[in-house]
């Protein structure tokens, strides 16, 4: 490069040239315009510009070679030898924006799996689906993820909690492994991005999603996303890609003057109506049957004053009087507005994209929300013909608010606490003489037991604490050089990313009751947790300059390595002086059994080299061929390395001779096929090392610090491999106004990773990670796109997406258990069985019959209907697992079909009561444009034919435990003869709410997921306001769902939950939220 | 000449490529940074005698005394269920045992087993490469190891019967193997090997009483040694053992003039002139009893009318009681189990505090001693000295007239039954009475099951009593199962027959 520049520098003469510059066509002088002199690679040597005349004048290096260029903002740059004259006269024509229009569509007929290899969508050999920004732009969504849901095909998103901020999971074609990571590989601008923060970042109080860093790019800053599905397309981007990949490009500098972009997003939304509850009245009956049916003696109310209602005791009376509904009481309704300006424009040499977004939201739960600032700075410059930069910086900044979740366990997230909490107790505590205070009511114990089974709900929303905040700064360079001219092209990337977290929790004293001494009042913690990474991309990309339309190869060598390092901090201390002082540091006991301080460190480091290469032959077909080595440092030095080879190929029936002939309506139709390898590292936790590490406990004995070894190191660990194969089918038709996609696929995966197989505990280790077997995950799936009317004025499209997918264990380990539970002999559970060579998801339970009215009902019968006696003629009464339980049925209890007529039901008389997995998945939108102004825009999501164990209704109607109920158990069976459906309440006891087909309901349901009407403003009256264009829209989603279902979400999935017994259930008390938001684009 | 040049150029590419390769697996070595790594451990004496700290610390693991204390007491006849008990500790109680329940769970007890074999595997190592550690040092550390081993063991003999015997250190996947059950015989041995180890090289004493109570010495081997020869009914040995921790002359009976006193020593302060062997719980490493006993939501309380009418004895006149008995062990009037929970004894008795509920676990005792030796004495008719002993703890413990049974030095069964009944009362709560009565009815081939089974149904509900006498009919129903997930993750494994499929 040096050299080069000064080859060009010597042995000229320099001279000066003057000239003008004037508009094509007024020949009116341009001021400002810029006037450079360019060598022959297009590198700016020398440059001035024009005064108020349009004149110049420029000394340039070398009159013999060079040329000079002018240029004004919207005009096309013109570009003259010097030599031909010394008075120059540059002529611009001011059509800038067509030359964007061809740039833009040159883009979109790109597939972009990432690697910057150039193959045009028609020559795609591999599976992918992409998502346009237009389809974007309307979604509601603060995040990215969600705009995916139900609109690419085999693409499955869940959102785990309503709450603001929380993580996404995304599913490319189902469960890949029964091991936790399934999310796929995130590469913005080529490259990766990580989405999860260091699972060392265990921020004590964790969450039911875990805490998942957003990917937390403003969805107006994205051009597009691509999807990478099969093997031989994420093979390129090996070990964390196996999961598929998600490729993004964000928006970039286009030519032209500046363009102001400014957007908002409003959004309004109301947690439905949930379960009706027992109010306290009904409560208090509740309780006290339970107590004396389980042990024949009443509640004893002196020690129980719960219940006791005596107006002689005004403490207990009036804080445990009420009617309270704790669900309203910790219930808000949500907001959001989303602001997003955007600045763009450049010239023939720089370009830029600029944007600041932010983001504010309550949560529909007191005390949640979120804030976020990102903002983007995108250039690129052309130093010349042959070397290109280009720079991306991205910087998000994120508050979040959380309700406090006292344990891993989800039983005790703020709604759950509220739907079982007593009714009849106060949300504000009485005083003894019956007047009411401004303190929370937060007994030390009741009869629901004490913290955490007593927090005040209410309490806990407002003044516990839970914030999480994140910074994250993401710069990455990179250089194109053509080291052979439209041959050879080298790109040199490298990314850092720097991920700072933090987290703050804080447990007053007035959520637990506790007293004041014990170490559990006032607890506050606070963690830090850093992770900085580099990546680094070496492209060498060759492309012959032979290649003709018989001919087309390309051929791409990469290397990439990444080292990502992670260290984060723990502090946790108790008896903050109040309630008020909720930071460790405001003084606080640091050492008692409770508090802690920890920290951990960790690094990964990766290589990975991949060369690949296509061929088309005839425009017909195409062939890709690949191999990738990865190492990786979580590897013994035994299984460091592998070695993953891929191939695709394209065959275009259409392109055929014979085929010629219907060429007026088939665009393109072809075949495609691919068979890939591709590796996975283990998943990021620090299980997986092969290190055995020994730590200290956390306290002494006499004094003395001793250490265990805490885990085993992995000798045998190996490479997981995605074997995939994949069958595609392309049909486009009438110009595109038809298109259908189909594909059948089957991934392999050998060695599947498992964190915790179960090995038996005389090892010391309760479950240890290994590879522990094969399994299948198949399926097809197909996206039809269609324009079936398009006039004048008037455009419909119709877009449909379905898929099928399944998942089939073909060999495991020894140590993997082959049942969930050996036997039904506890409540609330299914049955399901791993069966290598089946599919998962079915499950299995009693058949539920109703309530025995009678003891008369309770008799055994045998398979005639007549009563069992035993030898000595005595009746004999239904039993329940006889003889390890030997319960005998009584009068109210649930009935179960004795299937085998033995008058006892056990685990012989379990039958199959549904499968989990939805035959087809999908979505499918219609949408409606008039004149291009106004557009309506549906789109809907289905899953068809699976059976959901509705939870909810179980633990709201088992009477089982001192938790609320719902309104359905008022009809509960109470005197004999009664005949209901519902049992009697039991505390404790008995078997009334057994895995059964009580709970099992067929959720098929089509959901009218987001209905927008867009007008957009016409050109002519924006014209005189000086804006270029103005679009505003409303969105209703989740407007309606078409279901026989009776449970609140039939919209629950195995999929994306790891065990292979997994069956569906839906925990949700409340219906999923329905929001209505409005948005405006306007751009000056 | 230009060929040359092209030779060398591939030349020095290939050497490129080689060194590029080797840089990148040095690259790609990363050892942890938050851990030590077993390949950089074992160098120093101070490592060894971390890792034997560290199998000490794992027996305070909640787990490992809950289980000690649920395993010991919640089957027999003095702990009672309340409200808010476990279904899985409910359903032991009711002998409602299923091979789900978690109470049947390895894990606690295999750590720390798992610890001490790490220990014996690697500590060896150590004298190579520290000059500055001496071969009876050594011995000293491995004996504590063997020891704790041994003890683990005995536990799940007399809780499981049959167990897989884990000898050998597991610290890699290639490590893990699937084993079988080993006989009673054969978990037996190997717990006499363990103890004899140990009782060779285990010192007489660390120099300070509160390590001498805390980790192993010679005299709590002998302690272990007695209780498990006692287990056999080799009682030769068992006198032996006991004689040897009763002459060295280190231990004593706590004095027992005031209830006060008595408890605040022996239980609230700890380390007494009575412990032999003691969890050393602190501020730190809190017992898991507050939880299980003092608070709110206690889940075990004293089966305070079996106590007081059947155990302790109740002196109408109200003039004696035995300090042992109510606000003693446990409070009569809501059946608080006040060893583990109390501040103080005693009418004006105070519970713990959360932060202060680290009561030391006494494994093993000078009292258990002596009635040790007395069990053993009375089946070699040397039924006086029995008698002798039984009465130095009666008189401590200023037991009731009423709760006197037999005088008659020939009656061996009937002193042998008054041991029995004497540990009760001494030893209540404290891990023990299932065991000593699975002991005393196994004896002779299950002569005395009726003993068993009553303690077992005391407090059962009505509905189900006659099925426990069913279930205790089968032997091997007095031992608990194997768990699912064992039986899972090691298909060697077999059922325990009573609850096998």
């Amino acid at each position: 490069m040096f050299g080069y520049q000064q080859l060009y520098a010597q042995g000229s003469k320099r001279t000066i040239v003057r000239g003008k510059v004037i508009d094509a066509k007024t020949k009116l002088p341009l001021s400002g315009a810029t006037v450079i002199e360019i060598d022959a690679d297009d590198r700016t040597i020398n440059g001035t510009s024009t005064d108020i005349d349009g004149n110049f004048a420029l000394r340039v290096n070398d009159p013999e070679h060079n040329r000079i260029s002018g240029a004004y903002i919207n005009y096309k740059p013109t570009v003259l030898k010097i030599k031909d004259s010394a008075n120059v006269l540059l002529a611009l024509t001011g059509d800038a924006a067509e030359l964007n229009d061809v740039q833009v569509t040159a883009y979109n007929d790109e597939v972009d799996n990432g690697t910057g290899m150039k193959i045009r969508d028609r020559d795609n050999t591999l599976s992918t689906a992409s998502i346009q920004q237009k389809e974007i732009e309307n979604l509601s969504s603060p995040n990215i993820a969600a705009a995916l849901e139900g609109r690419l095909p085999g693409v499955n998103v869940s959102v785990p909690t309503g709450d603001p901020g929380a993580g996404l999971s995304i599913q490319i074609r189902g469960t890949a492994t029964i091991n936790g990571s399934g999310n796929p590989l995130i590469v913005v601008d080529g490259m990766p991005y990580s989405t999860t923060i260091p699972s060392d970042f265990n921020f004590g109080t964790a969450d039911a999603e875990g805490y998942a860093q957003l990917l937390n790019i403003a969805p107006s800053d994205i051009q597009d996303i691509t999807v990478l599905k099969d093997a031989a397309a994420t093979a390129l981007w090996g070990s964390q890609a196996a999961n598929g990949v998600l490729v993004i490009n964000t928006k970039r500098g286009k030519t032209g003057k500046p363009a102001i972009s400014y957007s908002f997003r409003g959004t309004y939304s109301k947690q439905p109506e949930s379960v009706p509850l027992l109010n306290g009245n009904q409560y208090s009956t509740l309780i006290p049957e339970e107590v004396a049916n389980a042990g024949g003696n009443p509640l004893d109310i002196s020690e129980n004053k719960e219940f006791s209602f005596d107006p002689l005791d005004p403490y207990w009376y009036f804080n445990y009087s009420n009617n309270t509904n704790w669900i309203d009481a910790i219930t808000q309704t949500g907001y959001s507005q989303d602001h997003s300006v955007s600045m763009t424009g450049g010239g023939e040499k720089a370009k830029y994209y600029a944007s600041v977004g932010y983001y504010h939201q309550d949560g529909t739960t007191i005390g949640t929300g979120l804030d976020r600032i990102t903002a983007k700075v995108n250039l690129d410059y052309n130093v010349s013909k042959r070397i290109r930069i280009r720079s991306n910086f991205t910087y998000a900044h994120l508050n979040r608010q959380l309700n406090f979740l006292p344990s891993s366990s989800t039983t005790y997230q703020i709604r759950s606490v509220a739907y079982n909490k007593m009714p009849n107790m106060s949300i504000y505590e009485y005083d003894i003489y019956g007047n009411q205070s401004p303190n929370y009511f937060t007994p030390e114990s009741n009869i629901q037991g004490q913290y955490p089974n007593t927090y005040n709900p209410v309490a806990l929303a407002e003044n516990a604490k839970y914030a999480q905040s994140g910074d994250r700064i993401t710069p990455s360079f990179q250089l194109q050089y053509q080291v052979v001219p439209r041959a050879l092209l080298a790109t040199f990337d490298v990314q850092f990313d720097i991920n700072n977290s933090g987290a703050h929790t804080f447990l007053p004293q007035n959520a637990t009751g506790r007293p004041l001494t014990e170490s559990i009042v006032n607890e506050a913690k606070a963690s830090d947790g850093d992770a900085y990474s580099v990546t680094t991309k070496t492209n060498f990309i060759y492309t012959p300059k032979s290649n003709d339309h018989n001919h087309q190869f390309q051929a791409l060598l990469s290397l990439q390595t990444n080292d990502s390092k992670a260290n984060a901090y723990n502090v946790l201390t108790t008896n903050t002086a109040s309630s008020e002082f909720d930071y460790p540091f405001n003084g606080s006991r640091a050492t008692n059994s409770t508090a802690s301080l920890t920290s951990t460190r960790s690094e990964v480091r990766s290589v990975g080299t991949l060369l690949q290469a296509q061929y088309g032959w005839l425009d017909r077909y195409i062939l890709n061929a690949g191999v990738r080595m990865d190492g990786n440092s979580r590897f013994g030095p035994n299984n460091r390395y592998g070695f993953f080879p891929s191939v695709s190929a394209r065959w275009r029936l259409s392109g055929e001779n014979f085929m010629k002939k219907y060429s007026g309506f088939i665009d393109d139709l072809s075949f495609r096929a691919s068979y890939g390898h591709a590796g996975s590292a283990p998943p990021d936790k620090a299980v997986w090392q092969y290190f055995n590490t020994y730590s200290p406990y956390s306290y002494t004995y006499l004094g003395e610090s001793g250490v265990y070894s805490t885990n085993m190191e992995l000798t045998n660990l190996k490479w997981q491999t995605l074997v995939g194969t994949n069958l595609g089918f392309n049909l486009w038709m009438f110009k595109k106004r038809f298109r259908i996609d189909f594909e059948v696929y089957r991934n392999r995966i050998k060695d599947m990773f498992y964190d915790a197989l179960d090995i038996p505990s005389y090892t010391g280790f309760g479950s240890m990670p290994a590879n522990v077997g094969t399994m299948d995950n198949q399926g097809w799936e197909a996206l039809l796109n269609t324009i079936p009317l398009k006039t004048k004025n008037w455009q419909i499209g119709f877009d449909l997406n379905f898929a099928n997918n399944e998942n089939i264990i073909r060999s495991i380990s020894d140590f993997y258990p082959k049942t969930n539970v050996e036997s039904l002999n506890t409540n609330g559970k299914y049955k399901t069985y791993l069966q290598v060579n089946n599919p998962f998801g079915s499950f299995y339970g009693f058949k539920y019959l109703g309530v025995y009215s009678t003891k008369d009902q309770t008799v055994a019968r045998d398979a005639k209907g007549n009563q069992i006696t035993d030898p000595n003629g005595n009746l004999l009464y239904m039993r329940f697992q006889y003889p390890s339980v030997d319960y005998v049925f009584q009068p109210g209890d649930a009935k179960y079909a004795d299937i085998n007529h033995d008058g006892n039901i056990d685990d012989k008389d379990v039958v199959y009561l549904g499968n989990g997995l939805p035959k087809i998945t999908g979505g499918f939108g219609l949408n409606v444009t008039f004149k291009d102004r106004l557009k309506l825009i549906t789109f809907f999501d289905y899953k068809l034919d699976y059976d959901i164990v509705n939870y909810a209704d179980m633990v709201t109607t088992n009477m089982y435990s001192f938790d609320n109920q719902s309104t359905a158990v008022l009809s509960r069976w109470r005197n004999p003869g009664d005949v209901t459906n519902v049992p009697r309440a039991l505390y404790k006891k008995g078997y009334n709410w057994l895995g059964s087909s009580r709970y099992v309901q067929d959720a098929s349901y089509v959901r009218l997921q987001a209905v927008t009407l867009r007008y957009t403003f016409q050109p002519k009256l924006l014209n005189k306001l000086n804006i270029r264009s103005a679009a505003c829209y409303v969105t209703v989603e989740n407007l309606y769902t078409w279901t026989s279902y009776r449970g609140q979400n039939p919209d629950v999935s195995i999929i994306g939950n790891n065990s292979p017994f997994a069956y569906p259930v839906d925990n949700a008390l409340t219906p999923p939220t329905r929001n209505v938001l409005v948005g405006i684009n306007l751009s000056f | 000449m230009f060929r040359m040049t092209k030779f060398i150029k591939y030349i020095s590419l290939a050497a490129i490529l080689v060194s590029l390769l080797a840089s990148c697996n040095k690259w790609l070595t990363v050892k942890p940074q938050d851990g030590l790594i077993r390949d950089d451990y074992w160098q120093t004496k101070e490592q060894l005698a971390a890792a034997v700290t560290g199998c000490y610390e794992s027996l305070l693991d909640q787990d490992v005394v809950e289980d000690l204390f649920v395993w010991g007491e919640i089957r027999a006849d003095m702990v009672v269920s309340t409200l808010r008990t476990s279904d899985d500790a409910v359903n032991i109680m009711e002998d409602n045992i299923l091979p789900s329940n978690s109470f049947t769970e390895w894990d606690p007890i295999y750590r720390t087993i798992n610890n001490c074999n790490t220990v014996l595997e690697y500590g060896p190592d150590v004298i190579k490469k520290d000059a500055t550690l001496t071969d009876s040092a050594q011995n000293v550390y491995l004996a504590e190891a063997h020891a704790i081993r041994g003890l683990m063991y005995f536990y799940l003999l007399r809780t499981f019967g049959e167990v897989p015997l884990q000898v050998n250190a597991v610290s890699t996947d290639a490590d893990v193997e699937q084993l079988e059950k080993s006989t009673k015989e054969q978990v037996y041995n190997q717990v006499i090997t363990d103890l004899k180890f140990a009782e060779q090289y285990a010192v007489r004493s660390f120099g300070s009483n509160n390590r001498d109570k805390g980790r192993i010495t010679k005299y709590s081997v002998f302690a272990m040694e007695a209780d498990a020869y006692l287990w056999e009914d080799k009682y030769d040995s068992c006198v032996i053992a006991c004689d040897s921790i009763i002459n060295s002359g280190l231990y004593a009976l706590v004095d027992g003039k005031t209830q006060v006193n008595w408890f605040n020593e022996l239980y609230y302060a700890g380390n007494s002139t009575e412990g032999i062997f003691e969890l050393q719980f602190d501020a730190q490493a809190l017992n898991p009893f507050y939880n299980m006993l003092i608070s709110s939501s206690n889940q075990y309380i004293a089966s305070t009318d079996h106590l007081s009418d059947d155990i302790y004895g109740l002196d109408q006149t109200g003039l004696t009681a035995d300090i042992r008995g109510n606000n003693g062990s446990y409070i009569g009037t809501n059946g608080t189990i006040l060893k583990y929970a109390g501040a103080s004894a005693g009418e004006d008795y105070t519970l713990r505090t959360a932060d202060e509920s680290y009561a030391h676990w006494i494994v093993y005792r000078y009292a258990d001693v002596l009635l040790m030796k007395a069990e053993a004495l009375c089946y070699l008719n040397r039924g006086q000295e029995a008698l002798d002993l039984i009465n130095m703890v009666r008189d401590r413990g200023q037991a009731i007239d009423i709760t006197q049974e037999s005088t008659d030095p020939s009656a061996t069964e009937d002193i042998a039954r008054y041991v029995l009944d004497e540990r009760a009362r001494e030893f209540a709560f404290e891990g023990k009475r299932w065991y000593d009565l699975l002991r005393y009815a196994k004896r002779d081939n299950y002569k005395n099951l009726d003993v068993l089974t009553q303690a077992a149904i005391v407090n059962a509900p009505n509905n189900i009593v006659q099925t426990i006498r069913n279930k205790y009919k089968d032997v091997n129903s007095h031992y608990l199962p194997i768990n699912t997930n064992e039986l899972q993750a090691d298909k060697k494994l077999v059922q325990n027959p009573f609850y096998g499929n």
